[in-house]
């Protein structure tokens, strides 16, 4: 191991300083979700890759993870889904227009776009996981010549709570988009596909050495997703999941998001499935 | 290399002669049995025969509290605060922190190399000096001998009559330069052995702990271990931190800092509504267990632990890292070795 | 924005937590600032229809006092639980392991009948607390702290880590190593590790952590020479409420 003692530290770098960047456009989902653009100054580009987060910093509140849940092929600003849970989400929830957040990023790994390149990509999305695939879908959209099929199954918890409604609507009346749903609880107005999310996998038509899987949702969700994959013949080596955990740093300093000897903030969040087979704290 | 003699009567002498070009930090005295690092005042008040510190030379790299940056609520407007480098000599240093603190340059560069740490270590000088192991060390087990004097720029190893001194780099000689010391021509004496040992070879320790993620060390542990976090604080390659904002009362300002923060507290890995990552006492014990001698070493090839013996002797359980190992030695022994 | 509507309560304690007899000086100024105090039993006559954060400081030892918590409770927003006794029972609690008839006896002699008393209550037996200030007597810290969160409308963080902790981010000598019996390890932290840092131990005023091995605890303090019941006494001073049930 080298000494770094007195050798130049001129690489080194302002790892924790954030960029202020104004809310310039807010949209309520749900009664818990809101979308946020968030326009960095001159317009600058964040730089990110589909599946990469960013660290967002509110004064005297703290910072919180959130995926960037555009696609970088959309210019000009970028996106976040946030879920009111907490401290932070919670005054974020009462911000207004043309306020201003702190971000620090993109960090993170992001989705391995080239490996999904000329191949059919299925999407598997539970609840708030949609968040950060909605930058992959679009990612997919604006660049449809580059990708076979793109299916996507999608589970919300009740039809109350389906983000991005009306883009929901356009992948469904999409000639170029299979797309699947379904609620656990539908309200008396629902008419479409009840149940939970692995429920949508058995009928999928697919071609499985084509296809290329990338899933994201709560942690209980991933254990039955795998099962529902695995029991249709899809080749563990071609799925893909996003993860998450506590994160503080986002740079593989603060230690919080390790799972074994993996940062998720740094290796992840989105890991290949055969690589989390050694990380026995991961699913 | 040429050796001095640096006799026990001029140690106040050369601690005055460093103190004359830069800050000296060294061991002092500190309560009625402990000693720690802390800026040099007095020369007299330095004690260079100690067993270890409470902190090791971390501290001031990586400071237990640091702000990272203060903020206006009036504005939303942030400052970020300044990083000062160490430009100092530290004094007295054992081989096993110096190592520590290679250890930490690693994770601290890796990947996205960090400025509050490594601006505050680049400009450090260490002059090391050997020890005693006591009940506690096991450095040597891990590949630091008690004289080990690699990368220090000048070491000090004990001898009945006061020290050797040699001078290792370039900086180390500007700082013994114009102290006036007899050439040392004696022997070396045989170096005191470690009292306690890890009974494998460094290089078969991934292997053993390969085969150990589901001993039962883990939940007998846990059952002592009260999860106070001691073990982590102490140890001079541990680096978790957390960051939390503090408003003043007056409410129109605060602050951002980061304090040092361990796996073995249950809080480290809980999120918003309660979920806790790592809920049991023992994944715990075994996290931080599996961060000294497989995670990172596996990357490295090097163990992260450099057998200081704090996390063990401050542990008012009485858990020792040591005995956890040579459980897991043992075990992997009969399970894989004899039965292959 | 309107200011906050704040009370402050009291009830059975032993007065050393209550907020003007700590030594907040000029803060105690900027915190006024920041709230409109409607309804303390010191200082103001009157009661109040409604509050945006209650203090209250105490624990609940009479029928009395469960009618009174539970009127605080129904016109506040946040109800904040003030030093270990309203937080955890306090010292109070303490009577709680002996029977309630033999309480009654030693404290007010003949007249017993005429005092019904409860256990010991912490606030939390018997109403919602939103959020605590630990300690005994509170610490001052953490209350500057709580109140600026609360102020600024956020949930103030409840440190759940060991004293252990802050004594080493300080660099304490540990006091264990002085002979002494310590219940750092499992007492939860924020008071800045007070007392060992003056070279005392921590007889655990500001309640346990949560999870905390108390079996570990036990074998600690018998290791380092108390006797089982003993240690089970050491323990038990701050912790009655929250040590019931829990296998000695
Ligand atoms: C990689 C990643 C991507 C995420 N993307 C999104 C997203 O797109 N939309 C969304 O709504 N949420 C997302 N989350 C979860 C989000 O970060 C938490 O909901 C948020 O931190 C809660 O903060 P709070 O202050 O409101 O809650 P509190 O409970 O008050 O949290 C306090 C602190 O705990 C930590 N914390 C709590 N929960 C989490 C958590 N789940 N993950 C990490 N740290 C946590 C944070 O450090 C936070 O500052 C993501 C988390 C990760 C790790
Ligand atoms: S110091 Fe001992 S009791 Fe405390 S967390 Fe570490 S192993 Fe457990
Ligand atoms: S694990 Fe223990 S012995 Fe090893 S370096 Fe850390 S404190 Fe020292
Ligand atoms: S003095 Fe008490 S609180 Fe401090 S480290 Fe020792 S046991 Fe923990
Ligand atoms: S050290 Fe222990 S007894 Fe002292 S104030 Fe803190 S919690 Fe209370
Ligand atoms: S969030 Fe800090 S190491 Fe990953």
């Amino acid at each position: 191991m080298t000494n770094a003692s007195r050798t130049p530290s001129a690489e080194s770098r302002d790892l924790y300083l954030p960029v202020m960047a104004a809310i310039t456009d807010i949209r309520k989902m749900t009664e818990f979700e809101t979308l946020y653009e968030i326009t960095l100054p001159g317009g600058a580009e964040l730089g990110h890759q589909p599946g990469q987060f960013v660290e967002v910093s509110l004064f005297g509140m703290g910072e919180a993870p959130f995926s960037v849940s555009s696609s970088p092929t959309r210019k000009g600003s970028f996106e976040m889904g946030v879920r009111r849970v907490g401290m932070l989400t919670d005054v974020m929830d009462r911000m207004q227009l043309g306020e201003k957040i702190g971000v620090r990023g993109p960090f993170g790994n992001g989705v391995p776009v080239e490996k999904f390149k000329g191949k059919d990509v299925l999407i598997v999305a539970g609840g708030i996981g949609l968040v950060p695939m909605r930058s992959m879908i679009n990612y997919v959209l604006d660049n449809r010549g580059d990708f076979d099929r793109l299916i996507i199954c999608y589970g919300a918890r009740s039809d109350g709570e389906l983000l991005f409604t009306d883009e929901l609507k356009m992948w469904a009346d999409d000639p170029r988009v299979e797309f699947h749903v379904t609620v656990d609880h539908g309200s008396t107005a629902w008419t479409g596909h009840t149940g939970v999310i692995t429920t949508l996998i058995p009928g999928l038509d697919l071609d499985m050495p084509q296809t290329r899987v990338l899933v994201c949702g709560p942690p209980v969700m991933y254990r039955f997703v795998l099962l529902a994959l695995r029991s249709k013949g899809v080749a563990e080596e071609n799925i893909y999941m996003s993860l998450e955990r506590r994160m503080k740093c986002g740079v593989g300093k603060c230690g919080h998001c390790q799972i074994n000897s993996s940062y998720v903030c740094q290796d992840g969040p989105v890991y290949h499935y055969p690589d989390l087979k050694g990380l026995q704290e991961a699913l | 290399m040429v050796q001095y003699l640096l006799e026990d009567s001029r140690v106040v002498d050369f601690v005055s002669h460093l103190q004359a070009c830069k800050t000296v930090y060294a061991p002092h005295r500190k309560g009625t049995s402990s000693f720690a690092f802390a800026p040099v005042d007095d020369p007299t008040a330095v004690v260079l025969d100690y067993n270890r510190t409470l902190h090791s030379v971390k501290k001031y790299f990586l400071p237990p509290t640091e702000t990272l940056l203060s903020f206006d609520l009036r504005t939303n407007e942030f400052t970020e605060s300044e990083i000062v480098p160490c430009d100092a000599v530290f004094l007295g240093v054992h081989s096993y922190d110096l190592r520590a603190v290679h250890k930490l340059d690693h994770n601290f560069r890796q990947e996205n190399p960090e400025k509050n740490y490594l601006r505050r270590r680049e400009e450090a000088a260490f002059v090391g000096v050997s020890f005693e192991p006591d009940a506690f060390h096991f450095s040597g087990s891990v590949g630091i001998g008690s004289r080990d004097s690699s990368g220090f720029d000048v070491f000090l190893t004990r001898i009945a009559a006061g020290y050797i001194l040699t001078a290792h780099t370039p900086v180390g000689q500007e700082l013994v330069d114009g102290f006036v010391m007899p050439e040392y021509t004696g022997d070396l004496p045989v170096p005191p052995g470690f009292k306690q040992h890890i009974y494998v070879p460094q290089d078969k320790l991934s292997e053993v702990f390969e085969h150990s993620y589901r001993n039962d060390v883990w939940l007998e542990t846990a059952e002592k271990c009260v999860g106070c976090g001691t073990c982590n604080l102490v140890c001079p390659t541990c680096y978790c931190f957390n960051v939390e904002d503090t408003v003043e009362i007056t409410i129109d300002g605060g602050s951002r800092a980061r304090t040092w923060d361990g796996c073995m507290l249950r809080s480290f890995t809980e999120v918003a509504g309660g979920e806790v990552f790592r809920e049991e006492s023992a994944a715990r014990q075994r996290h931080r267990v599996y961060r000294k001698f497989k995670y990172i070493s596996d990357r490295t090839g090097e163990p992260w632990c450099v057998g200081c013996g704090r996390c063990n002797q401050a542990c008012t359980a009485g858990i020792s890292i040591v005995s956890i190992v040579n459980r897991l030695v043992n075990d992997y022994d009969r399970e894989v070795v004899e039965t292959a | 924005m309107a200011k906050p509507r704040v009370g402050i309560f009291d009830f059975t304690g032993c007065e050393g937590c209550e907020l003007n007899q700590l030594n907040f000086e000029d803060q105690l100024l900027d915190i006024l600032g920041h709230v409109d105090i409607v309804e303390w039993r010191e200082a103001m006559d009157g009661q109040v229809d409604e509050l945006d954060i209650a203090f209250v400081e105490g624990s609940l030892s009479t029928p009395e006092c469960i009618t009174r918590i539970h009127e605080i409770r129904r016109k506040s927003k946040v109800l904040v639980a003030l030093g270990a006794c309203a937080v955890q029972g306090g010292v109070n609690a303490m009577k709680n392991t002996r029977p309630i008839e033999e309480v009654r006896e030693e404290v007010y002699g003949d007249q017993k009948y005429l005092f019904p008393t409860l256990p010991a209550l912490p606030l939390s037996a018997v109403v919602k607390v939103d959020f605590a200030v630990r300690g005994c007597p509170m610490t001052q810290i953490e209350f500057l702290k709580v109140f600026t969160s609360l102020v600024m409308g956020k949930a103030p963080i409840e440190p759940d880590s060991a004293v252990c902790v802050e004594c080493k981010l300080k660099e304490n000598e540990c006091v264990v190593d002085k002979g002494m019996i310590c219940l750092g390890p499992i007492t939860r932290m924020g008071c800045g590790a007070r007392c060992p840092t003056f070279g005392q131990y921590c007889n655990g005023c500001r309640g346990l952590v949560s999870a905390p091995n108390i079996e570990g605890m036990q074998e600690i303090l018998v290791e380092k020479g108390l006797a089982m019941d003993e240690a089970w006494k050491r323990l038990q001073l701050y912790n009655a409420n929250q040590l019931e049930g829990v296998q000695r």
